[in-house]
């Protein structure tokens, strides 16, 4: 037998090398759930935005993000075919309810304000209690809620499963053609982690790309300053404190924690995330809705009880109803921050700039069917 | 010899050498880990945020928020050197057990330090949104102690209510947000013994926070009543005496 040349041997070695480390570099599957049939979405992270952490057994794809965006608007997801997602959800509530409780599909009404979805893949909690803490377990709650959508999972999966045009959607989507509550939730809530506003006239000032109003800065200088007059509260600088929940850091405009903001003195009615934690010390605390487009989304705070921004503003003004729990911002003490009306007027022009109409009227965000 | 066996060669030289380089490497000691866990107290005695107790004036008071930074941890070594870790941590006594983890080169060490607060350095002009969102100076990882840019992150957050007299209700709120790089300070603990870290092996300690030290230490004390609230971003007195006072409410214990 003839002997292979050394330097064959070598080039082959080299080849070999060379084209393995290429596999090793860009593997196709990283998990066992990734699903090398459908094609992977990038999404664009905004500037001055942190990392958005999307769970390994969800990846974005395209054919996963349009499946999700045809479930969030499907009716036949609620027991008489009625409401979808969407119905408490409505784009020009900057997909936010108008209204201060849903109503489902008996009549019946729940007890909070739906919240509005704009950025919420970057949220580490959901609902106003923070009892859910991904968006998948999220989704799972209103289509089976006797309150909401009032339809039991197997009967929902059932209907999808007969549908003409869904087994072939969930199979490209996730290599499956059996359709399961926890891969319609993983599709939603792909649909929703691209649900990303980053284009309001604030956004396009951070960006250099426009001026804000004279007006409209008096407003953000409020917004960022601490609240409170320096001779009764150290540190003061009558300003509005709004930046302490509602921080610019990453432009998320919450910090998504859990707060008393001083609305009530008890809370026999709705616990808020006491009822989660089952901490006293919780009572009252809702969590941190983002500012985001919070021109469009009325009414305000977890039960809608204001209208208005003006009224939202004339609250925080005043300082609030004391509480075991208030939060210490609260100025429930020292009679509230003492914005005049010129000021409370600036503030409420700055919170207009967080207003993004591109995003609510974006086409792919629309009802599909 | 052909040109390729001459490649060949060269090749198997190379492979040769660079195993001896790594066993080389082999030789130096892989590091240790200091553990500090921690416990809080309130005069000494174990304390729960949520309980109510007695200020140093007779205030009843009760913690709802306790939070710190620290950055970084050093070891002071045999020849003298402080040997410092990159870890950040958010001690958030609402969380049980926390611990501080940290990689130091195996030997023996004679004193502890660490930061309270965020070294000035990364404390202003770094955009939290550049940091991965499980580390403790991102946006998700700092919620609720970041204040601005130019001022930076919030080192130390004690916030809860009080009442002026006892018996009544606690409503009067009590909220310090200490911060700043002025107010940025050094806790140090100077050992009797000196201690070891092991290669590949755990050194751990107990790092106890009084948190009535806050209030009152040597020198100065601070009012509830009359000083409840700072929030000194922009580096009020009240905010700085605080870090001062808390300089002086640590303990280290080593543990077996």
């Amino acid at each position: 037998m003839k002997h292979w040349p050394v330097h064959s041997i070598v080039l082959i070695w080299a080849v070999m090398f060379t084209t393995g480390c290429d596999r090793c570099s860009e593997p196709i599957c990283e998990t066992a759930d990734c699903n090398p049939a459908a094609t992977p979405y990038e999404l664009e992270i905004p500037p001055f935005f942190p990392p958005m952490d999307i769970p390994e057994d969800n990846p974005l794809t395209e054919e996963g993000i349009e499946l999700g965006r045809m479930l969030f608007w499907e009716k036949s997801l609620s027991a008489d075919y009625s409401m979808s997602c969407g119905s408490c959800h409505l784009p020009a509530a900057s997909f936010a309810d108008p209204n201060p409780y849903s109503t489902g599909i008996t009549g019946a009404q729940g007890i909070r304000n739906a919240m509005a979805i704009i950025n919420i893949g970057w949220a580490p909690s959901y609902f106003w209690d923070g009892r859910a803490v991904t968006l998948e377990e999220q989704i799972l709650e209103p289509v089976s809620h006797p309150d909401e959508m009032a339809l039991p999972w197997e009967d929902a999966v059932a209907r999808l499963q007969s549908s003409d045009v869904y087994p072939d959607l969930f199979e490209v989507a996730f290599t499956d053609r059996v359709i399961t509550p926890e891969l319609v939730a993983k599709a939603i809530a792909q649909f929703l982690r691209t649900m990303v506003s980053a284009d309001s006239k604030f956004d396009q000032w951070r960006r250099g790309e426009t001026n804000l109003t004279d007006q409209e800065f008096a407003g953000y200088e409020i917004f960022l300053r601490e609240g409170g007059d320096p001779e009764t509260t150290p540190g003061g600088q009558f300003g509005g404190d709004c930046f302490h929940c509602h921080g610019e850091a990453g432009l998320q405009f919450s910090d998504y924690l859990f707060r008393n903001n001083g609305l009530d003195s008890t809370f026999t009615a709705d616990p808020g995330h006491a009822a989660v934690t089952g901490n006293p010390l919780d009572s009252g605390r809702f969590k941190t809705p983002t500012l985001r487009n919070v021109a469009l989304t009325a009414p305000y705070m977890h039960d809608g009880r204001f209208e208005t921004l003006e009224e939202v503003v004339a609250h925080y003004n005043s300082g609030g109803v004391p509480s075991a729990t208030v939060d210490p911002f609260m100025k429930y003490t020292t009679g509230g921050l003492a914005l005049s009306p010129v000021q409370q007027a600036q503030l409420i022009a700055f919170l207009h700039t967080l207003t993004d109409t591109t995003f609510i009227h974006a086409q792919q965000f629309q009802d599909p069917h | 010899m052909n040109s390729a066996l001459r490649l060949y060669i060269a090749f198997l030289t190379m492979s040769a050498i660079s195993c001896n380089l790594l066993r080389k490497e082999d030789v130096v000691p892989l590091p240790g880990t200091f553990r500090m866990e921690t416990a809080l107290t309130w005069g000494g005695d174990p304390y729960t945020l949520g309980q109510v107790v007695t200020d140093h004036l007779g205030h009843p008071l009760r913690l709802d928020n306790l939070q710190a930074y620290v950055a970084p941890i050093a070891l002071r070594n045999a020849a003298g050197e402080w040997v410092e870790s990159d870890d950040v941590f958010l001690l958030d006594y609402s969380i049980h057990a926390q611990k501080m983890v940290s990689t130091f080169p195996a030997g023996t060490y004679d004193a502890v330090r660490f930061g309270l607060g965020i070294p000035p350095e990364i404390n202003t002009d770094i955009d939290p949104a550049s940091y991965p969102n499980d580390h403790p100076l991102s946006v998700l990882g700092s919620a609720g102690m970041f204040w601005t840019w130019a001022s930076g992150y919030i080192f130390v957050k004690y916030e809860g209510k009080y009442a002026i007299d006892p018996g009544s209700q606690l409503l009067e709120p009590v909220s310090y947000h200490c911060g700043t790089d002025a107010s940025y300070r050094t806790v140090t603990f100077e050992l009797n013994e000196p201690f070891e870290v092991k290669s590949q092996e755990v050194t751990p300690a107990l790092l106890t926070l009084d948190a009535s030290r806050a209030l009152i230490g040597t020198g100065d004390s601070i009012d509830i009543a009359v000083d409840p609230v700072t929030h000194n971003s922009n580096g009020d007195s009240l905010g700085a005496r605080m870090m001062d006072l808390l300089v002086d409410a640590w303990t280290l214990e080593f543990m077996e």
